[in-house]
């Protein structure tokens, strides 16, 4: 029995902790099995009250300590403490008990009530079971706030100078361990460009960085992945949605109570906006498009206390800038560390509109929060002042660059992101000790210094020597010695990183994606320089829309256009949308449709186009239950030596109310075409920029669409890709066997690799007209390039053996398909190594 | 190499749940680093949380999605035909009640197949759900499957996927944890049904393997769409071959290695055993795949009790939740539900008969539930001020006013059959009168659990450490089973 108390290895302490969290009280007694002894409460209570005084901490009055179990059964002055169910031999209850004043405890005052050394008997009866880990004396690590500028150790090598080797080569020979060897080209540009912008290298990309001779090849690469600002954007947009918790859809949205901030973070990213100004427009947002991460996610019905908004604001906080859990502190003074129920409510009062009520367990305590945050040495918050000045503050105050725990919390990330083993792991616990204080302080200083440039913070660790060292060989998926630096740990890729790569093997990417954003670096529009580009299309629909008419729900109108080329241009790009939903057509052909009036969505008509009369036909229909708005917006630049033509819609487009086909067609000759009307509406407003932007930035010749711009779909779900309900900061580290189901046999991937196969066939088939032994060396030479494509290597010998036993004489597009599913299962293939 | 599910089945019992906790975690506890959740009682001698001895060894439970009206199924009251121009004040329930198997016990009319077995059931007629504000309907959801109410600061883990981490698979290739019925896609409120049809922090592992169409089960558990099983085995036999003529493994773990590759088998496994034929409905002999086809819900019954005699171990089967569809009648309730109650009434007979002939009752709980009930007046529960979502009318003028069109929280009902339940038991009772409120043994999400838990032989208490706190499977860990409900 007492042993089974004493290792009792739940705390009841925490469950009262959650207890409160949920604002459902305190632990009652079970239905069911026996009920460990609550220390937490029944005595620790008791402890502090009556003995804390002189016998904890420093204090140890007659020698007797009571900081730890261990230290107050070793007693004092007057002997150990008998560990015993037999009251009458107990130290420590004849002591409290005692009528004998020189030796009752505590000394002075009435003593222990009848309840309180009823629970102290109830304690030794239990054999004193201790909270584990709890301890009156000196508390655990604090991270210090400030930053620091540790010096750096001497190279261990003329060549091993860069500040991070200096730091590891010196923590590694201080532990005695020997130098780590360095990875060969092929693995280093596979793996670079997975950390980077997440793709696989192309064969060519690979064979040419192999072949170049040039001694700084490696950093001219991370410089020029780096410079890759659509691919940097679309890789890193899947870190920081987990971050942020943004998604394109999710929980929330259904009720308006949430938005996204994809737009912003998208260029933000693309702009390679420092980060502690993206801090400060998520904490204090400019505009709308960037407090969707402040405002939470507020669902419908009442939530509790510790769910509010105003809370949400503050955890998110605390997670996403700090690697702080403010979530036990947001229903009670934490037991785990030192945040307070004060802490959380202070920074929810910052955000708060109206005063704020503190909340214990779900209860409130009868005080009203005061706006305040965690580190107060750095600055206040003005209380009085209104909101959105509050939230100024606090953003200034978050990214003063004297918080050293600000910089420290995201180089962290981003370093756990490309070593697989975060310096302070994982990396929201980062009230807690790092492996290296100096690596972790040195790269927050430097990341300040370089002006929170998060692209030179990537680039500071790629180009060090200990990230091109060979991966740590795990045996075991936890070690439970402490973590010392053994390479990169190998890194499962993300569902999104997984997707990509399976995308770039067959061909199979989407040409559509769901993230409401402008792919590429937007443009900046300058009203007074006028262009060609410049927009000159004006909403417009049929006579419904001559105000004071609103057009009816459901009207379906055609709308006409038609113009003459003497010859074709060199490019004919344009953008279009419509309130609430259209389909175009250009010379009969499809080249766009869609339902979403607040999204534009560009097109490529070039090869649409002929010399003569050109038709654009356009099906236009408005939505909603009663007469409401609609308009359509088109425009297409014609760009040739001669200059720039727009087609735009106006008022000189002819309508007609006669129904058009699924192909465009209508079923009889039309005679009653009408001008159109131009409409009033919102829209122009709205999306003017988008629309400028859209011409200015030319014809479609963008990289892949990817995974990170698409909604999470079943396969990505499946692959680990969260609901983005929770911010989320490490990804599954393994594949488990559901998962594995569904690749084994899921149609989604089946349906890629399949056209991927047929793919790999066509280019193949121009050397299938030869000899066997012509094919034969055909099959072998695409064996080599999905090889290469897909692990930057070369099939070694005995594989090419396998292969070539499963296949037989010929190479079938369903052996090429299963040798595609080989491939990207293999364990080389979804490691970023 | 160990399969993730493997556990020798022959071992008393703390052990080989010890030894299955340590292999099933080699995949899944690792999924979140140092964060991961640890279970936080079995250490080294377990005692610490008792588990109660199960009384059973799986779980179906039976999702009536939307909210199912007590009064117009397991809880009649009084009767009032449709009649225009009757206020709608004077009606309870618009059936008329029929008897049971079970003298003192009668359900509403439509369920003649299901009283003929009430005489192997406990009926619950006082579970509660708090006010929670405006009703969501998957919010309740939320709460009722993991015992948590949204928003939480985790992701919480479904009911299923506790059962899943906790006692593991029945037979080492049948998942867990299968949800029969519900799309995820394609249907209204379908981010608010994936927030909780999740493990959440256990991870993947002990997710749903979710089968939306009972007769489309087989495709999940054969090869890929055109190819043949000798392929498939074939590729299989490749891939291996590619995957181990790695001779210098350079720069890889084995430690990755291997675990993926075990995933990778655990898959193959499952799909190619003779256990995927469960998946089949319809290999079925036809006279009894033709007692469950009312439909969807009817054939996801059929395929529940081919896969618990397979060995699956937790599986849902739901009349689907669809806004505004099926028991979430805003309008026409009435007619709605006599639809409803054909489709239910001869597969839950049918399948309570079919275990219990082949032995598998007593081993087997079978639980029917729902959000919450509903009322022809009163929107959420007495003192609420969730806002009303239906039409609203003093008298009825039309058919479509007929019916139990408001969500109410404050007395619903739940029948559970085998797994040690009381037999012809009756628990609870609701007022007669509006408004129908338990007023007798009101029993709540986190007891409700306590006691399927208890069952199954999970204690309440169990807890695990995720982010550095405790996170208990009922709330708090407070869940107390109402054991007297177990018996004979």
């Amino acid at each position: 029995m007492f042993k089974t108390l004493l290792s009792r290895p739940f705390a009841p302490w925490f469950s009262a902790a959650l207890g409160c969290a949920l604002g459902f009280g305190f632990l009652r007694g079970e239905s069911i099995g026996q009920e460990p002894f609550d220390f937490a409460h029944k005595v620790l209570p008791v402890l502090k009250k009556h003995c804390a005084e002189c016998h904890t901490g420093d204090q140890k009055k007659g020698g007797l300590s009571l900081n730890s179990r261990e230290s107050m059964l070793a007693g004092g002055e007057s002997g150990a403490e008998v560990l015993s169910k037999d009251r009458s031999t107990s130290e420590l209850l004849t002591r409290v008990t005692t009528k004998d004043p020189d030796l009752r405890m505590p000394p002075e005052g009435p003593g222990l009530s009848a309840v309180e050394i009823a629970a102290i008997e109830q304690w030794v009866r239990a054999g004193l079971p201790w909270e584990q880990g709890f301890s009156f004396g000196a508390q655990g690590y604090e991270p210090p706030l400030l930053p620091r500028r540790p010096e750096l150790p001497a190279p261990s090598s003329p060549d091993r100078t860069h500040p991070i080797d200096r730091i590891l080569d010196a923590d590694r020979a201080a532990r005695s361990l020997a130098p780590l060897g360095s990875i060969k080209d092929e693995v280093f540009i596979r793996r670079l460009y997975l950390d980077l912008i997440g793709l696989l290298p192309t064969p060519e990309q690979t064979q040419a960085f192999l072949a170049d001779p040039t001694a700084d090849k490696r950093v001219k690469l991370i410089r020029s992945l780096l410079d890759r600002d659509i691919e940097y954007t679309e890789h890193w947009l899947t870190f920081w949605n987990d971050q942020l918790r943004n998604d394109y859809s999710g929980t929330g949205f259904i009720t308006g109570g949430r938005t996204q901030i994809s737009k912003w973070l998208y260029e933000a990213l693309i702009n390679n906006k420092p980060y502690d100004a993206m801090a400060r427009e998520l904490i204090a947002p400019l505009s709308g498009e960037s407090a969707g991460f402040a405002n939470g996610i507020r669902w419908r019905g009442e939530v509790s206390a510790g769910q509010t908004v105003e809370i949400q604001f503050a955890q998110s906080l605390g997670q996403a800038f700090l690697g702080i859990n403010l979530k036990c502190a947001s229903c009670h003074d934490s037991f785990i560390d030192r945040w307070t129920l004060k802490d959380a409510y202070g920074l929810a009062a910052v955000y708060s509109n109206s005063p704020l009520q503190i909340h214990r367990c779900d209860k409130p305590i009868g005080q009203t929060a005061s706006p305040g945050w965690l580190f107060e040495e750095l600055g206040k918050i003005d209380a009085q002042a209104a909101q959105p000045e509050r939230l100024k503050q606090l953003a200034s105050l978050m990214t003063h660059p004297q918080n050293g725990r600000f910089s420290r919390t995201i180089v962290n990330r981003f370093w756990h992101r490309l070593m697989g083993y975060g310096i302070v792991h994982p990396t929201d616990a980062m009230q807690s000790q790092p492996w290296n204080e100096d690596l972790l302080d040195h790269l927050a200083v430097d990341f300040v210094d370089h002006g929170y440039n998060l692209k030179e913070l990537l680039f500071t660790i790629a180009s060090s020597e200990a990230y091109r060292a060979e991966s740590e060989r795990l045996e075991e998926r936890e070690s439970t010695v402490a973590y010392a630096y053994q390479g990169p740990r190998a890194r499962r890729m993300t569902a999104e990183q997984f997707v990509d790569a399976v995308w770039q093997l067959t061909g199979s990417a989407p040409s559509k994606f769901d993230a409401p954003i402008q792919r590429g670096k937007p443009i900046e529009i300058d009203a007074a320089q006028p262009k060609a580009t410049d927009p000159q299309g004006v909403w417009i629909w049929s006579d419904t829309a001559r105000s004071p008419s609103v057009p009816p729900a459901g009207e379906k109108i055609a709308l006409r256009e038609t113009f003459t080329l003497d010859a074709l241009p060199n490019q004919a790009f344009g953008v279009i949308t419509c309130d609430n939903e259209y389909r175009l057509w250009i010379n009969d052909r499809l080249i766009a449709q869609d339902k979403a009036w607040e999204t534009l969505e560009s097109f490529d008509a070039i090869a649409a186009l002929r010399v003569g009369q050109n038709v654009i036909l356009v099906e236009a229909i408005n939505g909603g239950n009663g007469p409401n708005p609609a308009a359509l917006y088109f425009e297409m630049k014609l760009i040739d030596p001669r200059g720039t033509v727009s087609i735009a819609s106006s008022d000189r487009w002819k309508y007609t109310a006669s129904a058009l086909d699924a192909q465009g067609k209508f079923a009889e000759g039309v005679n009653d075409w009408k001008n159109a009307v131009v409409a009033n509406g919102p829209w122009g407003g709205r999306l003017k920029n988008e629309i400028a932007m859209g011409l200015a930035r030319g014809p479609l010749d963008g990289p892949m669409v990817r995974a990170s711009l698409i909604k999470a779909d079943p396969l990505m779900r499946s692959l680990g890709r969260p609901n983005r309900d929770q911010i989320v900061s490490m990804r599954p580290t393994e594949l488990t066997t559901l998962e594995a189901m569904d690749l084994s046999n899921g149609q989604t991937l089946a349906d890629w690799l399949e056209r991927g196969a047929v793919l790999w066939n066509a280019r193949r088939a121009s050397a299938q007209t030869g000899d066997a032994a012509a094919a034969a060396g055909a099959s072998r030479e695409l064996i080599d390039r999905i090889y290469m494509h897909a692990l930057s290597r070369h099939p070694r010998t005995e594989e090419i053996a396998t292969i070539e036993e499963w296949i037989g004489p010929t190479l079938e597009v369903t052996e090429l398909e299963d040798i595609l599913w080989s491939v990207v299962m293999l364990p080389e293939f979804q490691y970023v190594r | 190499m160990m399969h993730p599910y493997e556990f020798d089945p022959d071992a008393p019992r703390s052990h080989a749940r010890r030894d299955f906790l340590k292999q099933l975690s080699i995949a899944a506890t690792a999924t979140l680093g140092l964060s991961s959740p640890r279970l936080v009682h079995a250490l080294s001698d377990g005692t610490q949380i008792l588990h109660p001895k199960a009384k059973a060894d799986a779980i179906i439970v039976l999702w009536m999605g939307g909210g199912m009206g007590a009064p117009d199924t397991f809880d009649p009251k009084h009767y009032e035909p449709f009649e225009v121009g009757k206020p709608v004040a004077q009606v309870v329930s618009t059936f008329p009640s029929i008897p049971t198997a079970v003298d003192n016990i009668r359900i509403s009319e439509g369920l003649e197949n299901v009283a003929k077995v009430m005489d192997r059931a406990t009926l619950i007629r006082s579970h509660v759900q708090p006010d929670l504000g405006s009703i969501l309907h998957s919010r309740h959801q939320y709460h009722w499957h993991t015992g948590y109410v949204p928003p939480q600061t985790v992701a919480c883990p479904h009911l299923g996927a506790w059962v899943a981490k906790v006692l593991g698979p029945n037979n080492p290739v049948i998942p867990p944890f299968i949800n029969i019925g519900q799309r995820l896609e394609g249907v209204g409120e379908q981010e608010e049904l994936k927030a909780f049809t999740t493990a959440g922090f256990f991870g993947s592992e002990y997710a749903p393997m979710n089968l939306p169409f009972p007769e489309e089960a087989a495709l999940s558990v054969r090869p890929p769409k055109g190819m043949e099983l000798a392929r498939f085995q074939n590729r299989h036999r490749f891939y291996r071959k590619l995957a181990d003529s790695h001779p210098e493994r350079d720069s890889m773990s084995d430690f990755h290695r291997d675990s993926m590759i075990r995933s990778m088998e655990g898959a193959y496994r499952l799909l190619e055993s003779k256990e995927r034929e469960a998946f089949d409905i319809n290999l079925e002999p036809k006279e009894s795949y033709e007692k469950y086809d009312t439909g969807r819900f009817g054939r996801g019954c059929l395929l529940a009790r081919r896969l618990v005699e397979a060995g699956a171990r937790y599986v849902e089967v739901t009349t689907e939740y669809v806004p505004f569809l099926h028991w979430d009648t805003h309008a026409d309730g009435h007619t709605t539900l006599r639809r409803m109650k054909s489709e239910i009434d001869r597969p839950i007979a049918q399948l309570i008969l079919d275990l219990e002939s082949r032995g598998l009752l007593d081993r087997t709980l079978v639980v029917l539930a729902s959000e919450f009930s509903r009322d022809m007046i009163m929107e959420g529960q007495p003192g609420s001020n969730a806002a009303d979502q239906a039409e609203k009318v003093d008298k009825m003028t039309e058919m479509k006013h007929y019916g139990l069109h408001r969500h109410f929280t404050a007395g619903s009902s739940v029948v559970m059959w085998g797994g040690g339940v009381k037999k012809g038991f009756l628990y609870g009772k609701t007022a007669p009168e509006r408004p129908c409120i338990a007023v007798e043994n009101p029993i709540g999400v986190t007891d409700l659990h306590a006691t399927l838990l208890t069952a199954l032989g999970i204690s309440p208490k169990t807890v695990f450490d995720v982010e550095r706190r405790p996170f208990y499977v009922t709330e708090d860990g407070k869940g107390q089973a109402r054991m007297d409900l177990f018996g004979s």
